[in-house]
Order: structure tokens, then C-alpha cells, then sequence
């Protein structure tokens, strides 16, 4: 192996530095005897104590998982197929209608579903914020999706249409497979975006409904405390766990091609 | 297939996060920790329901949410200024007050107010005021007067802190600020005397360390932020969590001689509620003194109710800014909304301080 710069693994680590010491400091001061996140005081496991027994947060991080898995899944669903037709039919107007709603600033966004929710007088609540998060999802798995079968060799579709498979049969088993990290990529991405969003979700909640992220913002007003760190910290293993767990279904999806 | 698969996971996994609905429920949509947990629980048992709360975290949200039409909350608690406006959007059911016997109970000098006439559709919750904070070891030290806004304007006295000094993030509050230092009225709208507000804010705005309007709280417990132009509640939670950690001094509260801002929440009740009884029942619960008093014992929250005070423990009573006497109300100001070519200017005043050298 050849023998890379010394500069280079500065940067890199420097890189990293960035990426994750700010992550680090969250889950330290989960573990802090202080009400306050400013000072190292003493060793704690308090805040996981009192997080335990906080129905409010509790509920708010079921709700946020929940509908995280719910827009996940719908939308990588969706997403994977308006990802393949974007591929194939070289439609002018798909394209558009699925880049759109990346594109539209969020906060437009929110305020237009809440709109058209209370006109079609569908009641706010969890389905309201999953039907949201699907209908933003969907256009960043599909780009995804489509990045990957932009990549893929074509000839292999053919092949096996070829050899007498349907056309289902030939995307169930030939370009789903090599489309797969695409997909897996697509589907975390999703889930991300959806346990994170703040502001399509305010509007789009109803009375009761509360998520994580809402629940934080709320926090902020009366300076927060470290039990928000605990539940991060939690919520960042989880993410860690999913991303080993895509790692493990679809081994190639956090290596590099040539290695593979 | 798959999609019947799916069908069944969105409806398990939406199940089972969303409670089956039996027992009557009042929504409660509410500043986050702006009610005892002890005050929940009892009203749950009284009226044997359950409180749901939603929070905001500023009146514009509050007010964006309903104009685009969200529906399902009883109770809400704005600000003055935000009542006025959904009172104009006609957002507001008016309250029977033959529900509310217990609205004697609240200091007519609270009462009555431009923001809404006789109180039609809104009755005080709890207040704050913005004053000054201060670290008393270290004011003491440099011989700083806490009663002045001068000691947050006047370069005479900053300089002695200076980059130990913070004011609020908000071009209303920070104007009203300076209009009172200059013996104006925190709601003029004179633009003569919005400049020289200005040009106050810039002179001062070198000795500032920044303009904070969340963290300041924990910068004034830790000890790196001496003087602050902040929220009464802000600068209690502040001397709470000193005294917890066990610091040598105390955040405490100045009330500058010239006056200052004074927030009140309101309890309304929206006009699509779905329990306006339970609103009402709520509402009056709420305006009795002992459970009004444990909302102010929890976060040094100002009290409009008169027969809170027995309730309230005693170092709190003494605060100017939880009871503030009869000499000291009549300086204080409630904040009008402004005009939008009045926003206009002030926005661009702000932007020119923000710039500022």
C-alpha cells in the first residue's frame, strides 16, 4: 500500500474532528451532575433517571420513531419507483414534480400541507405528519435510486429479458439487487430527515401530537437541560445501530466500488 | 402484497403510538414548563379528564399555526400583543364570564387593558418583566447602579464591564429599552426618537459581549456574563441554578427606575374548540390563587393574581417583578404591535445596529 502524506491524514483528521467531536461533547454532558451544559461537574446517570421517568419525552421519541419508520418505508417504497420511471421513460415533467418538493423551502412547504389538511378537514395528528414527511421524502430516495441506475450496466436488464423474464422478474431480481445500496441509502436518508424535521412538522401536527424535535424546541425557551443530551445520545446509538444493520443487509453500501 | 405488508406496518406502528382516546381531554396549547406539574395533576383529578399539552415556543408560531386554519386546541395562553391580533382574526371565543367567578381574584390593575376591552375573550395568566440581571459580587465590586438602564447604555458605567454585558436579541424589546432610558414611552413610535434610541444602541453596542436572547442565562451562572438586559424569569432560573451549583454569588434582579417592558400571558380559549366547557372550567381553576402561586414558585413567574400571594413562598413575594408595587406598575409597559411601515423602519434601524462597527 502506498504511503499517504502526513498532511493528508491531518486533514482528514481534522476532518473528522468536526464531523464528531461536537457529537462527542452532546453525549459527555449526558453524563453530567450539572443542570447546566456549560462545566464538567461529576459523574451522573441522573438525566437517563430522569428520562426514564419523563412520560413526555418518552412519547415524544415514539411518536418521532414511529412516524420515521412509517415515512421511511412509504417513501422509499414510492421513491424507488418514481426513481426507476424517472430512469426509464426520460419523462420531462417527473423529474420536476419530484425534485419540487426538495426544492421548495420548507417552511412554504408546511404551511401549504397544513392548508390543504384543514381544507380537506382531515384531523392533525401523527397520520398528518407521516402523509407530510412521505410526500418530502420520496424526492430524495428517488434521486438517490436514480443515481445508483444511472450508474448500473443496462445490458443486464436486457440479458434477462432475454433469457424469457417478465419485466417484473427482471427488476425483482436483477436491477433490485443492483440497485439495492441505492435503495437501503435512500431509506436512511428518509428516516433521518424525517426524525429531525422541525419545521414542516410544527404545522403539520395537531393538538397533542408532539415529536422530538418539537419537544427540544420547545425546551429551548427555558434553557435546555441535559436530559435532551441523554435522549440524543440514545437516538445516536439507535441511528449508529441502523446504519450497522444496512451495513450488514447490503455489505457493499459503505464500501468503496472497487472493493467490492 | 408488499404494499398490504406496508399498509399493515403504517397503521401497527401509528397504533401504537397514538393512545386510544376514552377519556375526555382538554388540549392545552402552552409555553413549555408553563405550568406545574403538581397544578396538572390536580386539575385532572377535579374535572377527572386529562391535559394534553402542545408547546410553542414564541407567539409568531402560535399565531402562523391558527391562521392556517389548525384546529383541535381548547385553552391557549398568549402574549398581549397576540391576543389583539387573533381577537382581530377573530380566532377567539368570548368568555362566558358567569363560568369564571374566581376572575376577582386577578389585580384590576391587570384588567381591562387596550389588548382586549373588558376583557372579552381573555383573562391574565402569569407575566414577566424585562429588567435587569446582575451578578451581585461583581456589581457590588465595580460600584454599579442596578436601578438604571444607564448602567446598560451609558458608556460611563460600561466601560468598567465592558465585554461582561448582554442585551436581549430582539429589536422591540432592546428599543423599548433605550426609548425608556431616554424618558420616552416604551411604545413611542416617533421616528425622531427611534433614531436617537439608535444611536444610543450603537454607542453602546461595543462594551456589549453579544446579543443573546437564550444562553445568556447559563453565561450568568457560570459567571462570565455580569449585567444583562433580560426576562425577569430568565434572571430567577439564572440565581436558581448558581445557588444549585453552589457559586459565591447571586443573580439578581434590577428594576430600572425608568420603567420597563411587561409581558402578560393570557388564557384564552380558541373559537373551534372541542371542550369550551372544559376550557372555562380550566380557566377559573387556574385563576384561583393557590394554583396560580405554584406556577410562580416554579420559575419566578410575575403573578397578576392578587390571592396567589399567601401561596407564594416568601423570598419570592418580596421580587419587584413577581408583585410589582403599585409606583413601579405604573412605569410599566405592555408592547404594542407595530404598524408595518412601522416594522419597516425599525427593521432597518436594527439591521444598521446589527452592522454597526
Amino acid at each position: 500500500m502506498r504511503r499517504r502524506s502526513p498532511l493528508l491524514w491531518a486533514a482528514a483528521l481534522c476532518a473528522y474532528a468536526f464531523l464528531y467531536v461536537p457529537l462527542a461533547i452532546v453525549v459527555v454532558y449526558s453524563f453530567n451532575d450539572s443542570r447546566l451544559n456549560a462545566e464538567w461537574v461529576g459523574f451522573t446517570l441522573d438525566w437517563y433517571r430522569k428520562l426514564a421517568a419523563d412520560d413526555e419525552m418518552l412519547a415524544a421519541a415514539g411518536n418521532s420513531l414511529a412516524i420515521g419508520l412509517v415515512a421511511s418505508l412509504v417513501s422509499t417504497v414510492l421513491g424507488t419507483m418514481a426513481g426507476v420511471a424517472m430512469h426509464r421513460y426520460r419523462l420531462r415533467l417527473l423529474p420536476i414534480l419530484i425534485v419540487a418538493p426538495i426544492a421548495i423551502p420548507e417552511i412554504l412547504m408546511g404551511v401549504s400541507l397544513l392548508i390543504f389538511f384543514v381544507l380537506l378537514n382531515f384531523t392533525l395528528g401523527l397520520v398528518s405528519v407521516a402523509l407530510a414527511h412521505i410526500a418530502f421524502c420520496i424526492g430524495f430516495v428517488a434521486i438517490v435510486v436514480r443515481a445508483r441506475l444511472a450508474g448500473m450496466d443496462e445490458t443486464l436488464t436486457e440479458a434477462a429479458r432475454d433469457c424469457g423474464a417478465t419485466p417484473w422478474k427482471a427488476f425483482r431480481h436483477v436491477t433490485l439487487p443492483l440497485i439495492m445500496p441505492g435503495v437501503v441509502a435512500g431509506a436512511l436518508m428518509a428516516f433521518t430527515l424525517s426524525i429531525d424535521d422541525f419545521v414542516i412538522t410544527f404545522f403539520t401536527a395537531g393538538a397533542g401530537t408532539v415529536t422530538l424535535p418539537l419537544q427540544i424546541y420547545s425546551m429551548i425557551k427555558i434553557s435546555v437541560t441535559p436530559e435532551v443530551n441523554a435522549v440524543s445520545t440514545l437516538l445516536m446509538l439507535l441511528t449508529l445501530l441502523l446504519i450497522v444493520i444496512a451495513a450488514k443487509l447490503s455489505p457493499s453500501l459503505l464500501r468503496s466500488e472497487r472493493e467490492t | 402484497m408488499p404494499i398490504r405488508a406496508l399498509a399493515a406496518v403504517f397503521a401497527a406502528a401509528l397504533a401504537l403510538a397514538a393512545p386510544a382516546q376514552a377519556k375526555d381531554e382538554l388540549h392545552l396549547y402552552n409555553w413549555n414548563n408553563y405550568i406545574a406539574p403538581e397544578t396538572v395533576k390536580r386539575f385532572e383529578e377535579f374535572c377527572k379528564c386529562d391535559v394534553v399539552q402542545t408547546y410553542y415556543s414564541d407567539n409568531e408560531e402560535l399565531l402562523a399555526k391558527l391562521a392556517a386554519g389548525a384546529k383541535g386546541y381548547d385553552v391557549l395562553v398568549p402574549t398581549s400583543n397576540a391576543v389583539q391580533a387573533l381577537i382581530r382574526g377573530g380566532q377567539l371565543k368570548p368568555l362566558d364570564k358567569t363560568a369564571l367567578p374566581n376572575i376577582r381574584n386577578v389585580d384590576p390593575a391587570y384588567l381591562n387593558t387596550p389588548f382586549d376591552p373588558g376583557n372579552q375573550y381573555s383573562v391574565p395568566y402569569a407575566m414577566s418583566t424585562t429588567i435587569i440581571g446582575y451578578n451581585d459580587a461583581k456589581i457590588k465590586e465595580l460600584g454599579l447602579p442596578t436601578d438604571t438602564w444607564a448602567v446598560i447604555f451609558d458608556p460611563k458605567y460600561l466601560e468598567k464591564v465592558k465585554g461582561r454585558v448582554t442585551v436581549l436579541d430582539s429589536a422591540n424589546e432592546l428599543f423599548a429599552a433605550a426609548l425608556k432610558y431616554l424618558g420616552y414611552s416604551a411604545n413611542d413610535v416617533d421616528p425622531k426618537h427611534w433614531d436617537e434610541a439608535a444611536a444610543v444602541i450603537k454607542k453602546a453596542k461595543p462594551y456589549w459581549a453579544a446579543f443573546n436572547a437564550s444562553s445568556y442565562i447559563k453565561e450568568l451562572t457560570v459567571g462570565n456574563i455580569w449585567l444583562v438586559h433580560g426576562y425577569s424569569n430568565d434572571i430567577f432560573q439564572a440565581n436558581q441554578d448558581a445557588q444549585a451549583a453552589g457559586r459565591k454569588f447571586h443573580i439578581l434582579q434590577g428594576v430600572p427606575k425608568e420603567g420597563a417592558v411587561l409581558a402578560v400571558d393570557n388564557m384564552v380559549i380558541h373559537k373551534s374548540a372541542p371542550r369550551p366547557d372544559l376550557a372555562l372550567r380550566f380557566i377559573n381553576f387556574m385563576l384561583d390563587g393557590r394554583n396560580s402561586a405554584e406556577l410562580t414558585n416554579l420559575i419566578g413567574s410575575g403573578n397578576p393574581n392578587k390571592d396567589a400571594m399567601s401561596y407564594i413562598k416568601p423570598e419570592l413575594t418580596r421580587l419587584p417583578a413577581v408583585f410589582p408595587p403599585p409606583a413601579l406598575q405604573a412605569k410599566l409597559e405592555q408592547l404594542k404591535d407595530l404598524t408595518v411601515a412601522q416594522r419597516r423602519l425599525r427593521n432597518k434601524l436594527w439591521t444598521e445596529i446589527k452592522a454597526s462597527k
